[in-house]
Parts: C-alpha cells; structure tokens; sequence
C-alpha cells in the first residue's frame, strides 16, 4: 500500500506538470503569439473590426491624403486620390480582394488596434473617438512621386528615391501602376495584365543590377588594394575565361585603361581583371556591407537582394561575372538606391523607412524607431568612388542625367537578363558635395541605361533639388 | 475543524450563485427589448445547485462536498457561455444538470454500499468491450468518428460508461500489486483500445491506453512494463501518422494549421484567433464572436470561454479543474484498500488526462483530438459520466470515512 501510495503521489505530480504547462503555454500564447493573430487577414473578427471603424488616412510628406476614406450616407467608401502611380506601393484594402501594400503593412496601425495600452483606450472610447483609426504620415513626396511615375510614360519598371543621410523613403514607383479605387471592376484585368502592375517592382522586383554594381566592385577594390588607383590595364575588347567569352560594350575602344576611365566608360574587361585581384571573399564581403543577402527589418516589406557566397574551389566565371554585376546577384532597386546612399553618405549605410510618424484619434503621435545608419565603407574610399561617378556624368555613359548647374554623380547599368534587351539602370545622387537624395531607377528590357534611365533620374534629382531650394 | 470547512464550502456555493446571477443579468442587459428570460436561467440554475447540495450533505454522510461545488461551478460556466451561444441548448443541458446531480447521488450511494463486494474483473471487461462494440455494429457517425448510438431523440456515447468499467476492470486485475499475465492483460487492454481505434475514436483510444498504464504502473511500480507500454504508444503513434490519412491530417494541422487555413487547419485556427482576440482580460461577456468558432458548445466551448472571458478567467477554469484532479487524488490516497484506491485514482487519472486532451488540444499545445471538456460542453451523456466519475469517488470516500467512524 505504501508503494501504491507513493506511485499515485508520483501521478499527481504528472499532473501538476501537465496543468501548470497548460498555464504556461496559454501566457506565452498570450503575451506572444496574440497580435500576430489579430491582424491574420484570415481573422474574420478583424473585418468586423473594419466595419466598426473609420480607418485612417494616409498622408504623404507634406499631408496630402494618399489613402482616404469617405463616407457616402451609410457607405463607407476607400479613396486614392493618388492615383496609378501609387497602386502598386500603397496597395488596397477590400473585403473581397483581401489587403497589399502599405494598406496592408500599416493595417493595425489604420485600423487603431495596434494600441495596446489598456488606459488610452478607455479615454478613447470616453471622448468618443475609439471608432477611428490612426492616420498614417509617410516620408513619400507625392509630387516627386508623381512626376517620375509618369516619367516612365507606362514602361515596365521602378524608381526609388531616398535620403541618403537618413534612409526616408521619397519616392517608390513602379510602373505600369494602377488606381486602387473600384478595384472589382479591373481585377481580372489587372490580374492578367503581363506587365503584372499589381507587383511592386520598386520593393519586390529583383534584377541584375549589372554595370551598376561596379559601384560595389570599386570600392572593394579601393580599400582591399589602394594602388589599384594608379594602374593601367589593357582590353582587347572582350576576355575569355574557362571558354566563356565576356564582351565590352559595342563602342568601347580597344586599348589602355586606367580605373577612371574604365569606370567611366563602364568596361567590363578590366572590371573582371580587377575583380581578379580583389578576389572572391572580399567582393562578397564588400556586397553584404553594403546590404546584400540580409534580410531588412523595415516598416514594409522589401525582398532580399542576394549574391551568392562564392565557392570554395573553381568560380572563375562566376567571379568575373560578379565582378560586372552579372551571373547570380539579384537587386531590388530599393537595394540599389542604398548603394548610393551609401557612397553619398562617405560610407554610411542607412535602413530605409517610410513611416514618418503615426497619429492616433487622440492627436497622440508616435515616431517610428528610425534605425541611425551605420558605417560600412571608409570615407576616404567612398570620397574617392563619388569622384569617379561624379566623372562618369559628367564624361562618361552618365551624361544623359547631367544638370546644369546641380554636380550628379551616378553609375549606370545596362544589365543582361533572359527577357531581351537590356535592362536599363540608372543609380546616382545629387548634389554631390552635400547629397540630398539618391535615387536608383531601372526600364526593363530598354536597352543601354545611360539613354533610358538617366533622363528619369535626371528630372526626379531635378525636381527635388529646385524644390528644396524654394 | 468541520464548522470552518463548512462554512467555507457555503461561501463557496453562495459566490458561485452570485456569479451565475451577474452573468445571465449580463445576458438579459445584452437582449434587446430587455428579457427577464436569462434570469430564470440563473433561478433554476440555483435551485439545482442549492437543493442538491443540501441533498448531497444530508443523504451522503462522509462525502467530500468539494467535488459537488466545484463540479457545480464548472457547469454554471458552460451553462452561462450555452445560454451567450445556443438558449436551446441552455434548456436542455440544464435538465442534464438535473439528471446529473441525481446521479451523483445515486452512484455515490451505490459505490460506497457494493465497493466491498467483489466482482469479477472479467465482467467488467465484458461490459467494456460490449458498450464499445455497440457503435460499431449499430452506431451513426459523428464529427468523423462512429462512436455513437442513436436512441430515439437522444444519442449517447457508450465510451463514456466504457471508460468507468474500463477502469473497474483495470482495478480489480491489478489489486494484488502485480500483473500475473503480463501477455493476457497486454491483449486484454489492446482488444479496448483496438475497438476505440475502429470506431476512429483516436482521442478515446489515447485516454484508455495512457489510464491503463498509469494503473498498471501504480499498482505494480514496474518501471519496465511502464517505459514498455509508453514506447509502444510512441510508436503507435508514429506508425498511425504514416498509416492512417485522418491522424496524419491532425498532426499536421497542429505542426502548421497555416498552410490550409480554409481546410484542415481551419478549427485549430479559429479557435487560437478567439483565444487570441480574448486577450488577458477577455473581451467581456457577450461581446466576443464564439459563433466564429466550429463545435464550440462541445470540443471547443473553452475557446469561446477564453475569448470572452481572457486570459485570466481561462487560467482560473484550468486551475478549477485541476482542484477536481486533486481532490481525486486525495480521496485515492486516503483509500485503505488498493482496489479503490486504484479504483479512484483510474477516474481521477481518467477525468484529468481527457481535460488536458482537449485544453491543451484547442491551444495547440498537443495534437487536437475530439473528446469533451467534462462538466462544460454541451451534452447529456458527457454530463452524466462526469457526474458518475465523481459519485464513484465521493462513494468511496464515503466508505472509507464510515470505516473510520465505525472503527
């Protein structure tokens, strides 16, 4: 009996162990798991939600709505007076279609159930406001936005444009757009469009950044080996390497280039010999400095541009095509337009952000955690590669995006893909001696980026820099 | 000693009633035109309650009042949350309250006079596997296992009468403290469990086997049979996610209910979207959405019950429960001879596993498996057997309290 006793004492024990987890898991389901599972779009309580609040506006910059709603009578109706060229980056909100873009990154945030505090809420609901949701203030300048989306004039394609000192996001585009309001009546459209608008090529697109990320190329050359600066190489027009012929562009010379003007006419010859010297790991490493293969913790999502790790034995090919941004690397244009954020800044990475601050029915506002840039390049490096892009616009394949009177420095690309010609990549900012936006734009299949792409760079730095100035 | 335990226990009764009347004057606030109609709810609730406490402490000498009240609290809950669901329900459920007490006390009484008789154990297993093979030669399908039978209006699920005799007969085989054929009992426990699987009845299959071996391990304190007998249900298991589609369909469900939310995750994932939006405080009584939730009067009522009332109301039921478990463990202690101490601590271990089944079931903690939540889910036979569960132990308590007096 004794043992029996002891026994049903060591059950009872079981069982302490299995309620108290019962307990344990429901506070971490709790404090953990619980608002990932509020805002699942497939969360029906969350539409009730919908139904039950205004939700809030979305503002640009400067305070113009964005995203607005508007109550006809009983109906409440969603509203984009921003038009095609915001579709693809503030997305849509609808019952039936379910949510994309910033409608859908910043939904707790719209709706209002994003604030936890248990006390706000009761003075909200007090004073009558908890049926609104918060408004929503972007770092988007929606005439600057508006102006390069039609600068696209309906080529498939994407723009972004940022602060480099700080990472705030002044312009996303993609191209072709479209105009989320009545969105039952184009979805079909939409959704067999090839040109795919509903895909936000600025954010998601990856492409190969081609001769624009020379940028990468160079600085890791300047800082792995400095007296690369002084040397000359010679290019017979196109080099050969394990059988694979790698050509210049059609009208490049042959003969002796040193780096300046090798960079400046954008050849890919010496650049794979450069790359040659610089060698596969600090190439890689130089890409994940300047933001390759790490995934972003922003306020919206934005696909991971990637450069694979090299291998251990062999990859001469694939070093000479890395070299010319080629072969496997994939860039958003958002990726691309830090890259120049970076050489703009002397060398300092910056985290982009489009949030500028949210206020709540209250007036309450609350700032984003801004992520302070970090420095990933030495500014003597980064100084001395401003230089050489501040002479490929002014001398080189970047003259088409040259202004009067503004000093652009810039790169561009004209990147080889499976789909055609080119794609066309400008990457730049402006003013050079003290940048104020960098901007990175790529047309698919345009041809040479120089042509197509500069211009659009070119208005976008221009517009912004007049603006600034008044 | 008694005074202060007695007077504990009214207060205990009086707070449970206070708290059904708040709730259903909740529930009258809510109706629009304001009814009176959830009121009487919370009246004949009372009255239940009242008169068979009264009965219970007048007609059962020696009982352990505790396992009535709190049994009694449980029930107001499921009763408060069937009345926000289902009002239809709500009636009919309160009659099995009715019926449930008078079980009680009708097993109580039964268990504490005959528990000295001593009957076959094989008997016992006869019933079992007869109230088990029933569904199977003449039962109706329900919620994907065929583990009921149909009776006029009524259905009835013989695995819960099954699951007393079960225990009865696990009891009066191992009393002696030692498996005598360790082959025999092994088939024996399998035929059990074998028809529960037939029936497709994985979570009823699961409690029998896991009750079997604790008793075999209590009453004989081998650590190899024990370690044996939970290998063999780990490769049950793994062998049955490889074999059997529909258990394969559950566990997937719980690894990742996100990968089909509109399929076969789609009750794991209302239900965890309900606890979800309950929060640590609840949304309130009658302001969250448990129509949302599937079979939420019966597999799910604590999703809904979490939903409305957080975190903390959840936290507290489970700990309720858990008082039941201790109570039946004491009563398995206090017992002097090793059948009803086996006898009671089977039902105890019965009782306890099935509310950690469907719990830890509903919050994703462990593979969901469709068995009752006792004393909450909507239901007459879960009710009653819940109800019975309890009268064995109270009867045997009673009978060892009255050695105690007489000797």
């Amino acid at each position: 009996m004794d043992k029996l006793r002891k026994n049903i004492k060591i059950i009872f024990v079981i069982f302490c162990g299995l309620f108290i987890s019962l307990i344990v898991y429901m506070s971490y389901f709790t404090a953990y798991e619980r608002d990932r599972l509020i805002q699942s779009s497939y969360n029906r309580r969350l539409w009730e939600q919908e139904d039950k609040v205004l939700r809030g506006t979305i503002y640009d910059a400067k305070g113009r709505p964005l995203a607005d709603t508007v109550v006809e009578g009983n109906i409440k109706k969603r509203v984009y007076p921003g038009g095609e060229a915001f579709g693809p980056l503030i997305g849509y909100s609808d019952r039936r279609f379910g949510r994309a873009g910033l409608e859908d990154a910043l939904n707790s945030e719209l709706l209002g159930v994003a604030e936890k505090d248990p006390m706000v809420l009761l003075r909200q609901k007090i004073l009558g406001v908890s049926d609104r949701g918060s408004g929503v203030y972007l770092t988007i300048d929606s005439q600057l936005q508006g102006t390069a989306y039609r600068l696209f004039r309906g080529r498939r394609g994407a723009l972004v444009a940022m602060d480099p000192s700080t990472g705030a996001l002044l312009a996303v585009v993609s191209s072709p757009g479209y105009d989320a309001e009545n969105l039952s009546n184009k979805w079909e459209g939409l959704l067999d469009n090839p040109d795919k608008p509903l895909i936000n090529r600025a954010t998601q697109g990856l492409y190969p950044p081609g001769s624009a990320f020379k940028i990468i190329t160079l600085a890791a050359a300047l800082t792995s080996h400095p007296e690369i600066e002084k040397k000359t190489y010679y290019t017979p027009g196109y080099v050969k390497i394990n059988g694979r012929i790698i050509r210049d562009y059609e009208h490049l010379r042959p003969g002796d280039y040193d780096l300046r003007a090798a960079f400046r006419y954008s050849c890919n010859t010496v650049f794979i010999q450069i790359g040659q010297e610089v060698g596969p790991d600090n190439l890689f490493s130089m890409a994940e400095a300047f933001g390759f293969n790490a995934k972003l913790d922003t306020d919206i999502p934005i696909a991971t541009s990637t450069m694979p790790k090299p291998p251990a034995l062999g990859g001469e090919v694939e070093l000479a095509e890395d070299s010319i941004g080629q072969g496997k690397i994939l860039a958003t244009p958002l990726q691309m337009a830090r890259v120049a954020s970076v050489i703009a800044s002397g060398g300092k990475l910056a985290t982009p952000y489009i949030v500028q601050k949210v206020v709540s029915p209250l007036g309450f506002e609350k700032s984003y955690n801004v992520q302070m840039p970090r420095e990933v390049l030495d500014k003597t490096v980064a100084d001395k590669v401003k230089a050489l892009m501040v002479d490929v616009v002014k001398n080189g394949t970047g003259r088409p995006a040259g202004i009067n009177g503004i000093t652009v420095a810039g790169k561009t690309g004209s990147a080889e893909n499976p789909h055609g010609k080119t794609h066309a990549w400008f990457v730049g900012f402006a003013p050079a001696e003290n940048p104020k936006i960098a901007v990175a734009a790529v047309v698919e299949n345009a041809g040479s980026g120089g042509a197509n792409a500069g211009p659009i760079v070119k208005q976008v730095i221009l517009q912004y820099i007049t603006g600034l100035k008044k | 000693m008694e005074l202060k335990m007695e007077a504990i226990y009214n207060k205990t009764l009086s707070a449970t009633a206070l708290i059904g009347f708040i709730a259903f004057t909740l529930l009258s606030m809510k109706t629009s035109p304001f009814s009176p109609e959830p009121l009487y709810g919370a009246i004949t609730f009372s009255a239940i309650m009242l008169m068979g406490y009264f009965l219970t402490n007048y007609l059962l000498s020696g009982q352990d009042p505790a396992l009535f009240i709190l049994s009694s609290f449980i029930t107001q809950l499921g009763l408060i949350m069937l009345y926000r669901i289902n009002p239809a329900a709500f009636s009919k459920q309160i009659n099995w309250y009715a019926i449930g007490v008078l079980t009680f006390i009708l097993s109580s009484a039964v268990v504490r006079y005959c528990i000295k008789i001593r009957i076959n154990p094989y008997f016992f297993l006869a019933v079992t596997v007869m109230l088990l093979a029933m569904p199977l030669l003449f039962g109706v399908e329900k919620g994907g296992s065929r583990s009921w039978i149909q009776l006029a209006n009524y259905s009835f699920q013989p695995s819960e009468p099954a699951k007393v005799t079960f225990v009865l007969y696990l009891a009066g085989k191992l009393k002696h403290g030692k498996v005598e054929n360790l082959l025999r009992l092994s088939a024996e426990i399998l035929v059990v469990v074998g028809l529960l699987t037939l029936a497709k009845d994985l979570g009823g299959a699961m409690l029998f086997y896991l009750a079997a071996v604790a008793l075999v391990f209590a009453a004989t304190s081998r650590i190899d049979i024990t370690a044996a007998g939970l290998a063999a249900a780990g490769i049950a298991a793994v062998s049955g996610y490889y074999f059997f589609a529909h258990v394969r369909i559950r566990v997937e469900a719980w690894l990742n209910p996100w990968q089909d939310v509109p399929g076969r995750g789609y009750q794991i994932v209302q239900s965890l979207f309900a606890i979800a939006q309950g929060g640590f405080f609840g949304t309130g009584l009658g302001m969250g959405h448990p129509e949302y939730i599937p079979a939420v009067t019966t597999d799910f009522i604590f999703s809904g019950f979490s939903e409305e009332f957080g975190f903390l109301g959840a936290a507290a039921l489970t700990v309720v429960y858990f008082l039941l478990v201790y109570r039946g463990i004491k009563i398995s202690l206090s017992a002097k001879e090793s059948f009803s101490a086996l006898a009671a601590l089977g039902i105890t271990t019965m009782f306890g596993l099935q509310i950690f089944t469907i719990i830890g079931g509903v919050i994703k903690l462990i593979p969901l498996t469709g068995v009752t939540l006792p004393f909450m889910s909507y239901g007459g036979s879960s009710m009653i057997m819940s109800f019975i569960s309890l009268g064995i132990l109270n009867g045997i308590r009673q009978s060892e309290r009255g050695e105690e007096a007489d000797g």
